[in-house]
């Protein structure tokens, strides 16, 4: 291309050069028209160097933009998953919260409100033609004796020792808590008062059976139970009354016994 | 300079600033209303000091739970550190964390990464 030009111009400037076409007509409209040529020649290069630059920008600003996106894709991916964490530790610790205050911190067993709302449910979807739950209430037998003699932590320690054989005793579908003091309640669900009087039989075997040590020494403990068969549309404060009124009576008639409330409502 | 000192609320870090001993200190949890009123003062001070201050920058960290907004900031403050050290500075972060709560320290770990400047996380 760039040799054909120059033959082209050195044939051109030896004809515009030769003396003796100076007159010649054609002479000053090929000079005219080499100048014409030579300006538009020029006029190209510029135009091609101008487009190049630009398209050299757009491309330049095309990456920068890329490697601008991709690093806030990255910075947002990190801020996604640090973010994430924080809600997923709270989540944890939410759970972690609410296990902690439906249990008692030195048994683990159920506590009264846990308790109380299992109950509160079970009389709201009771069914007229079939039992509820029964309530069983379990008090320790001369438990004070035990504080008085060998002091709180013995107490406390008996009393996590007991917590463990009613757990084992009971069946899967019913719920241990602690009461309060030394005092426990069972909740058994959908069975009749003898039904769960064979649970309850368990627990009290369970606990006579069971040697306990305290201070070095073996002592055998024993429960008085009181139980009462929730009845269709009394309050669950009723039903727990009445299963304190046998637990009572178990107390009174020697203890280390079950005692069952079924007067008529 | 203005220094920074904001007391601790129950959703705010309390956050201190010493220009003369070059050192930031932010403590407590982070789950402002308004995370850029908490947060634009401190990363302003950040890029102020850095700016103007040939000094070293030593920032603690004292922070439990931080909500999303508040993450961003301190991602912020990081990438200021970031640049800075990347011109010479010497700055350091120090994130401490109480070990019973093993995954704050992770956490922190998470913040750590891409940071080429000195980052210690440390439990106790």
């Amino acid at each position: 291309m760039k040799k054909r030009y120059q033959d082209l111009e050195t044939r051109i400037q030896s004809l515009l050069d030769e003396p003796s076409y100076a007159d010649h007509p054609l002479r000053e409209a090929l000079d005219d028209l080499w100048r014409h040529t030579n300006e538009q020649l020029e006029r190209i290069e510029r135009i091609s160097y101008l487009s190049d630059a630009f398209q050299m920008m757009a491309r330049q600003r095309e990456l920068g933009l890329v490697a601008r996106y991709d690093r806030e894709l990255k910075r947002l991916a990190k801020l996604v998953r640090i973010s994430d964490g924080y809600q997923e530790m709270m989540r944890d610790m939410n759970a972690a919260l609410k296990e902690s205050s439906i249990r008692d911190p030195l048994t683990n067993l159920l506590n009264r409100r846990a308790l109380m709302e299992r109950m509160k449910e079970l009389s709201l979807t009771a069914e007229s033609d079939q039992p509820a739950f029964v309530v069983a209430m379990l008090d320790v037998d001369h438990f004070k004796r035990i504080n008085d003699r060998y002091g709180h932590d013995a107490g406390d320690r008996a009393l996590t020792r007991l917590a463990d054989i009613m757990r084992c005793s009971v069946r899967e579908s019913d719920d241990v808590a602690r009461w309060g003091g030394e005092e426990f309640l069972v909740l058994l669900p959908s069975v009749s008062l003898e039904e769960g009087e064979a649970v309850i039989d368990r627990i009290l075997a369970g606990v006579r059976g069971n040697t306990i040590e305290v201070e070095g020494e073996q002592l055998l403990l024993t429960v008085s139970v009181g139980m009462a068969l929730h009845r269709i549309g009394e309050s669950v404060s009723t039903t727990l009354s009445r299963a304190d009124r046998a637990l009572y009576l178990a107390k009174q008639a020697g203890r280390d016994r079950v005692a069952l409330e079924r007067r008529p409502g | 300079m203005k220094e920074l000192n904001i007391s601790a609320s129950q959703s705010t870090p309390s956050i201190v600033s010493d220009s003369a001993n070059g050192s930031l200190l932010l403590s407590g949890d982070s789950y402002p209303e308004n995370s850029f009123e908490l947060f634009g003062p401190v990363i302003q001070w950040v890029d102020d000091y850095l700016a103007s201050s040939g000094q070293s920058l030593a920032v603690t960290l004292e922070l439990q739970y931080l909500n999303t907004s508040s993450v961003k900031a301190v991602m912020d403050i990081f990438d200021l550190l970031e640049a800075a050290h990347g011109e010479g500075h010497a700055v350091s972060v120090t994130w401490y964390y109480d070990s019973r709560n093993e995954r704050v320290g992770e956490l922190a770990e998470e913040f750590k990464e891409d940071c080429t400047f000195p980052f210690t996380v440390v439990g106790r």
